[in-house]
């Protein structure tokens, strides 16, 4: 225990407390000295009396706005979980997207490859013999129809023969 | 005007009936039914003429559609 000397509307006091509170104990004291002052004029029991009312209306007030601060703690509380619960979502969809983003590049890599195949190819065919142009489809058709012409008319000779 | 599908098919068509018109009169022609004539020698060196003409001017046909 420890021994505190106070002074409180002029009035010596020794009091005990606990090793270590010694500072917090003069606190007090030098609060309940500063509101029995403030009260001049008057006895030093009212002026304790009057010290105390005031002290306990602003411990009744420090209260009351902490019952106030109790709801909205509990929106604070609401709105943290909320954001806590929207930073994961986006953190998934940022997994999602990086994972899209790789599979895109696969996906570009390998088309870039194939194209760079077939340009290689291409000038394989280019630097090789010279390929003719492919008929146009047209001239297959009338080649197509002088022939059936042809094999008609072979057609007409062969039974006049037989 | 070039042909569409449907003309080649057509063409085709064509082609595979007078081949198979022609099977059928050498089939006949063939046949130890049918009695000889007097000019068959001759009908068959004249096939064989044709015949061979045909198969020229197919050749050159399908040489011009290949190249042009």
């Amino acid at each position: 225990m420890a021994d505190v000397h106070l002074n409180i509307a002029g009035r010596s006091y020794d009091v005990h407390c606990a090793d270590g509170q010694e500072e917090q104990l003069r606190q007090l004291a030098a609060m309940v000295d500063e509101k029995a002052r403030s009260m001049t004029g008057s006895t030093e029991v009212r002026q304790l009396l009057f010290a105390a009312l005031m002290l306990a209306d602003e411990a009744s007030e420090a209260r009351g706005k902490v019952e106030k601060a109790g709801p909205e703690s509990d929106s604070l509380r609401a709105a943290v979980a909320l954001a806590e619960s929207r930073a994961a979502a986006a953190q998934d969809e940022l997994k999602a997207a990086q994972l899209r983003e790789k599979r895109a590049l696969h996906d570009a890599k390998v088309a870039a490859q194939r194209e760079e195949s077939a340009l290689a190819e291409l000038e394989k065919l280019r630097q090789g013999a010279p390929v003719a142009p492919p008929a146009p489809a047209g001239r297959h058709d009338r080649a197509l129809m002088q022939i059936a012409d042809r094999i008609e008319a072979l057609a007409s000779t062969v039974e006049q023969m037989a | 005007m070039e042909l569409d599908l449907d003309e080649s098919s057509l063409a085709i068509g064509r082609i595979e009936r007078a081949l198979s018109r022609i099977e059928k009169a050498l089939a006949q022609r063939a046949a130890p039914s049918t009695p000889a004539s007097t000019g068959d020698s001759t009908d068959s060196a004249a096939l064989k003429a044709e015949v061979a003409a045909v198969i020229g001017e197919l050749d050159r046909l399908i040489a011009e559609a290949k190249n042009g």
